[in-house]
């Protein structure tokens, strides 16, 4: 029978204190109840992987609580969760474990999820598509539109499980819950694509949490050296006879060494040697839970590896292992961690149902105030980093460099809220579009590991700042952990603008972030053809890529040409006929009237003309907007009281002493145009941090820009006013065949210079516009002509 | 080969089939092992529509079978009985009478001793397992001897009990 515990952690089943033993049972029933409403309906639950549904239409059915779900995979391949419940008459839809949608069943459409009472049909994404006499039976009191399945909370990741959560607003996203509980195993169980080998289940006659609690006595021999919020925890195997120093090589088939992380309430991902093993418990009545067990290996496994890790799996997770008997150590006492592990997990259970005890503290208040109790790591912050960074950007990263090329030497937190190390950019719309993950995962690591340890820089990922108190100057981070700070760098960049009828539309993209750019290269490879509303340089960069795949690329730009917002006329026409010379379809002066969808699935786009164009796929690049929510809500003053770049002064500071604000997030009060670019994170990075270590602000330097497409590189410097009447441009040839450069002038003087495939003439640009000197517009076209030192200055 | 000296072996076949779940019955390894070709490979696997994937629960060779059951004193163990309800399908001898397969069925229900509370459980009968018995023969003078076998069985979900050849 499951304990029952009280607030303050006492074990009182059976406790003579207790009147009777009606009183236990019902206790026991009420706090089974409650441990269903307030913790499985609320946790990240890993209900299956990914390869239990490997193909289009493939479903998988589990259940949370006492609730039925059913996870499938849509036609674009992407895994949504849905309540296995016809909204109908409530009545459970599914009931095989696993199969396909694909062919028709006896009561169901091919590609349907259909009820087998009233033949009511969804789709993968639980659209209702089809309800039978609909106009017959309802008239007008009711639509299909209003009669979906409900959707839940589903993501995919973390070894490629999937994590389901009943609740519409959890209490944290997927990854501020795991939080770094995982990352014990992440690199292991994410270095190559898993499947799921080995499945049993069984049911354990007592309460879940007896189970757990139970595993933790068995976790004798393990030392627990991790602690995380939410109640979860690692340990890692102390056998140092047999690894002296190395941790476990998953998915090696020679792995050794035991590393086993526990998340709250019961999922445990434990890489044993060359196995990986998850458990996950679901709770059947107050003295039975039912746990499932899975193995899983490398889907590139040999056959011999396959049975080599089966052997190893069977003999210590499988269900007909043998169940050794631990024996007693020297000291004639169990080795146990189990103790602080209880206790760990017990004030996270209590801290849960605590909340049916108490309705006068939100769940999140508690959870939160756990946060920055539960992790004395984080909890020391509090009186540690004095710079601290938002945003692990180009400008973050710049940033911190410079403070430390400027001999800073007080800590320095950068606080970023995505997964993994920082990236660069650029490359997330070429090279990086054809495939081959080294080029990212290697070279475009904005910084290496060993930089940070070199610098002492603290980067703390999947770290969402929540809000800026600028009086007491801390900030507060996942979970409720609050930071303080001398001097706070906002560098929390940009966001993409989407188009309003393209949210929620499967196979529509925006390209802004490393996991952006991995969904676009993922559905490129299933994909032949290609629109791109918006013919900026992301757009034609990504247009160029995937080109070269040989898809068939449509793009299409609102304005009268291409680059109209940021180059100049020549060099867009320039522009335009390399593409079209490589079969790229470019629509200028046209609009999006309508975004065709089928099954929730992009189609295509009616164009303001009446002409459509079918594609497979939809990347919107129209530009971006500055993510400043952040200051905005701090008070921190932004262009507009809704939003707009953060304004700054010409030392980067915000309106608020001692709070700066850098890269495509800023904008300097006296300049009216925002400037995205590497060179802008780079310059506003180097003038906060001279500004913070109280040496003379940098010089600004001419603004320069690259783009690659195709096989030719443009590299401009200054900016081009486009749509100043005044403003003209010269055109030089290139030193080689194919080199062109497009010189800017306003009258006499030099403004702009935009090269294409002659990086010597960069150069010499580059000088003009440093030293301020304007070549002669009359000669400039001259080849033999040369701008340095010809004696023009501009005025 | 005679049909009178086929209907013999299969006879022998499946005497030798009974004779084992006797002999597992009664947790009698070595009288089970003596029956065993000495390359003999045991297995217990199972189709899992969950995961559509036949997986492996259980192998071993006869050394390392032998090994398990030398070790079983010193592990933990449900001592409730299992007992082999097993019924003899089909009997094929090939390669002139020198090597022969059959499928059985096999029932396997456990007579509860220890359980949870032995106070409540014990003499209780339960259903622990169904499957088949896919085995191979080796004949040699006559006589078969198992080359292996595998028990496919049909449960996914097995609660916490035998961990020895079924």
């Amino acid at each position: 029978m499951g304990q029952i515990v009280t607030n303050d952690g006492q074990n009182v089943s059976g406790s003579p204190k207790n009147d009777s033993l009606n009183d236990t049972l019902k206790r026991a029933n009420e706090a089974f109840i409650k441990e269903q409403q307030n913790i499985f309906k609320n946790v990240w639950v890993p209900v299956c992987h990914e390869s239990e549904l490997l193909n289009p239409y493939d479903f998988r059915t589990s259940s949370i609580g006492n609730d039925n779900i059913i996870i499938c995979r849509a036609p674009d391949g992407k895994v949504n969760a849905l309540l296995n419940v016809c909204p109908h008459r409530g009545m459970l839809i599914e009931r095989r474990p696993q199969g396909s949608f694909l062919e028709g069943q006896a009561s169901g459409n091919p590609k349907r999820i259909t009820c087998m009472f009233h033949a009511w049909q969804f789709d993968m994404r639980g659209n209702c598509v089809y309800v039978a006499r609909e106009k017959e039976g309802y008239q007008d009191r009711f639509c299909k539109d209003d009669a979906g399945l409900r959707r839940l909370r589903c993501s995919v990741g973390f070894g490629g499980f999937v994590w389901v959560n009943m609740s519409d607003q959890p209490v944290a996203l997927l990854e501020e819950w795991i939080g770094g509980a995982l990352s014990p195993i992440m690199r292991q169980i994410s270095s190559s694509p898993l499947e799921v080998v080995h499945y049993h289940k069984e049911i354990i006659q007592t309460g879940y949490k007896d189970e757990i609690l139970n595993g933790l006595e068995r976790n004798a021999g393990l030392a627990a050296n991790l602690f995380f919020p939410f109640g979860h925890f690692a340990s890692h195997n102390a056998d140092e006879k047999t690894v002296p120093n190395g941790e476990n090589k998953f998915p090696a088939p020679n792995a050794t060494k035991s590393v086993k992380v526990n998340l709250f309430p019961g999922y445990i991902f434990h890489l044993s040697g060359p196995t990986l093993h998850v458990s996950t418990i679901t709770p059947v009545s107050q003295n039975q839970v039912m746990v499932e067990n899975r193995g899983l290996a490398p889907t590139s496994d040999s056959e011999q590896e396959r049975l080599a890790r089966s052997k190893h799996y069977n003999s210590i997770f499988g269900p007909f292992r043998p169940l050794k008997s631990e024996g007693p150590t020297p000291n004639g006492k169990p080795e146990s961690n189990s103790p602080e592990l209880s206790k760990h997990y017990n004030e996270e259970w209590v801290r849960w149902m605590e909340k049916h005890y108490n309705e006068n503290g939100s769940l999140t208040n508690r959870v939160v105030a756990q946060g920055q109790k539960a992790n004395p790591n984080l909890e020391s912050e509090a009186s540690g980093p004095k710079v601290v960074v938002v945003g692990a950007s180009h400008a973050g990263i710049a940033f911190a460099d410079k403070l430390r090329k400027n001999n800073f030497t007080g800590p320095i937190a950068i606080f970023d809220r995505q997964v993994g190390g920082p990236m660069e950019r650029p490359p997330l719309s070429k090279g990086f579009l054809l495939g081959g993950g080294e080029i990212v995962e290697s070279k475009s690591l904005l910084r290496q590991k060993k930089w940070y340890k070199t610098n002492k820089v603290r980067l703390k990922t999947q770290s969402i700042v929540h809000s800026v108190d600028t009086k007491q100057k801390t900030i507060t981070v996942n979970n409720g952990v609050v930071v303080n700070y001398d001097k706070l760098v906002i560098a929390s960049g940009a966001k993409p603008r989407e188009l309003p009828d393209t949210v929620g539309v499967a196979n529509a993209f925006t390209l802004r972030q490393p996991s952006d750019a991995n969904a676009i290269r993922q559905a490129a490879n299933n994909a032949d053809s290609v629109v791109i509303i918006g013919g900026g340089y992301i757009g034609l960069e990504v247009a160029a890529s995937l080109r070269k795949k040989g898809m068939v690329v449509s793009v299409i730009e609102a304005a009268e040409r291409i680059l109209a917002r940021v180059a100049s006329k020549p060099l867009a026409e320039h522009f335009q006929k390399l593409h079209e010379k490589h079969g790229v379809n470019i629509f200028t002066g046209i609009g999006v009237d309508k975004i065709n969808h089928e099954d929730g699935i992009f189609a295509g786009v009616v164009l303001s003309d009446g002409n459509e164009i079918k594609a497979d796929m939809l990347i919107t690049g129209i530009g971006v907007f500055p993510d400043s929510k952040l200051a905005a809500d701090a008070g921190i003053e932004t262009q507009r009281e809704d939003g707009g770049a953060i304004l700054v002064d010409e030392a980067m500071q915000t309106s608020v002493k001692d709070v700066y604000a850098i890269g495509d997030v800023s904008i300097r009060r006296d300049q009216s145009l925002a400037v995205e670019s590497v060179h802008n994170a780079q310059e506003t990075a180097s003038i906060a941090a001279a500004a913070i270590t109280n040496n003379a602000l940098p010089a600004i330097q001419t603004p320069w820009f690259w783009s690659d497409q195709y096989d030719t590189k443009l590299q401009s410097v200054g900016i081009v006013p486009v749509g100043e009447s005044d403003i003209y441009q010269v055109a030089r040839p290139g030193k080689k065949e194919g080199g062109i450069s497009f010189w800017s002038y306003r009258d006499e003087n030099l403004i702009a210079v935009e090269v294409v495939n002659d990086p010597a003439t960069y150069m010499e640009a580059r000088q003009c516009l440093d030293t301020k000197q304007s070549p002669d517009p009359k000669q400039i076209s001259n080849r033999s002509y040369s701008p340095i030192d010809s004696g023009g200055a501009r005025s | 080969m005679t049909n009178a000296s086929a209907v013999e072996i299969e006879k022998k076949i499946e005497k030798i089939i009974y004779r084992t779940a006797l002999a597992l019955d009664d947790n009698d390894w070595k009288s089970w092992f003596d029956l065993c070709d000495d390359a003999f490979f045991y297995s217990i696997t199972s189709f899992s529509p969950e995961i559509n994937k036949k997986m492996t629960y259980f192998s071993g060779n006869k050394k390392e079978l032998v090994g398990l059951m030398d070790m079983l004193p010193k592990h933990n163990t449900d001592h409730s009985p299992l007992h082999r309800h097993t019924s003899v399908y089909t009997v094929e001898v090939a390669d002139e009478g020198q090597s022969a397969k059959a499928i059985s069925s096999v029932t396997i229900y456990q007579n509860m001793l220890d359980g949870i509370n032995s106070h409540l459980d014990s003499g209780e009968s339960r259903l622990f397992v169904i499957g088949k018995y896919f085995d191979e023969f080796k004949i040699e003078d006559g006589n078969p001897k198992f080359l292996s076998r595998e028990t496919k069985l049909d449960n996914r979900r097995l609660d916490k009990g035998s961990h020895w050849p079924l």
